[in-house]
């Protein structure tokens, strides 16, 4: 490789150091051809499809951080260019940011409705996407704040959290069907229906307790800093957790 | 607070959708101290269970080695039993229908709780 001048030199043939540059970058001559495009930005620092060209030769050579660069400057040069929307998407991809390479495709989807290569790399970054953190609900575990009782106080399962012993869920477990059976009887004389939870609050725990059946109910336990709607969202899905498992053991 | 005063604090309440009656209880002994009901709301019915809950609820927190309630809510399907305390062994409670609007009324009474104390 040593002299493109010709190929840069006539616009007759157009930017045909752009299609010299794509061969080069495709026979894997990144060096060489890095230099046809660096010799055409510097005649059209405008043209996007050069930036765009420079990036995928940067992107192959495992240059990240040059590859957005260009890609960026081809952006400025032309907002919705679509070889610069993909580029970023799959450095995002590469780089498991799928929320970003979503937002680049789905960029690039609006500018070229009709490209199927990128409603297919949409379709793979969104299966790719992990769901949302859920919160685990181990009714086994102690310390996980949950504790799973009968009717006659007796401890089913698990525990009221880190530090506390089994004496202290049992202890727990005894008082609460107490309190439960109080709510009971106070919605029930009082025309409320038939009770469904609840909540008490110290300073430094927010506590729930949620009817699962005749026979059983669960202390779902969480620091005082928990929002009081996330409590409750989060003792509704416990008790779904907590009813499979007194399936399973029934 | 004067009687008077109390009684203007638990209309506040009552005000709010959906409140059917609003008390101060003494949780010690389950007996009403000041009240603003709607009719067929039997009062004292209301502040003997409050009090029962309330205490229950203490226990519960003793045995979980946690300090003492400072709220308790109750929730069934036609209702809620809504309860803050004031100053020792004043609580403020709430007996509410379905359709209450939950959040503004747990703001109100945490507010007015301050007062009591």
């Amino acid at each position: 490789m040593t002299d493109h001048t010709p190929i840069l030199s006539g616009t007759s043939q157009g930017f045909a150091f752009l299609d010299l540059g794509e061969r080069l970058r495709q026979r894997g001559q990144f060096e060489a051809a890095a230099t046809v495009a660096l010799a055409g930005l510097g005649r059209y620092p405008a043209l996007a499809d050069a930036h765009d060209l420079l990036a995928r030769i940067r992107a192959d050579q495992g240059e990240d951080a040059p590859a957005i660069s260009s890609w960026r400057a081809a952006l400025e040069c032309h907002p919705g260019h679509v070889g610069a929307l993909k580029g970023l998407a799959f450095l995002a991809f590469r780089a498991r940011d799928m929320a970003a390479a979503e937002a680049h495709l789905e960029a690039a989807a609006t500018a070229a409705p009709h490209d199927t290569t990128i409603l297919a790399a949409l379709d793979r970054v969104r299966a790719s996407t992990p769901a949302p953190a859920m919160e685990s609900f181990r009714l086994d575990d102690p310390t996980s704040g949950l504790l799973l009782f009968d009717a006659q106080g007796m401890r089913l399962t698990g525990g009221v959290g880190p530090g506390t012993g089994e004496q202290q869920a049992d202890g727990t477990a005894a008082e609460a069907s107490g309190l439960v059976r109080e709510a009971v009887r106070a919605t029930r004389f009082l025309g409320l229906g038939a009770w469904k939870q609840l909540v008490f609050e110290t300073p430094v725990a927010r506590v729930a307790l949620v009817a699962l059946d005749i026979d059983a109910s669960l202390l779902v336990c969480r620091p005082a800093s928990t929002p009081p709607g996330r409590l409750l969202a989060s003792s509704s899905r416990a008790a779904e957790v907590a009813r499979a498992w007194l399936g399973h053991s029934r | 607070m004067t009687m008077r005063q109390w009684e203007g604090t638990l209309r506040e309440i009552t005000g709010i959708h959906g409140v059917r009656g609003a008390l101060i209880v003494s949780a010690d002994d389950g007996l009403v101290v000041a009240e603003s009901a709607m009719e067929g709301l039997a009062m004292p019915d209301v502040a003997a269970f409050a009090a029962s809950v309330i205490s229950r609820a203490h226990r519960t927190a003793a045995a979980m080695g946690s300090s003492a309630p400072t709220r308790v809510h109750v929730t069934a399907d036609g209702g809620t039993l809504y309860a803050v305390a004031g100053a020792e062994p004043l609580w403020l409670v709430a007996i509410t229908d379905a359709t209450v609007e939950l959040g503004r009324l747990r703001l109100l009474l945490g507010d007015l709780a301050v007062v009591l104390a």
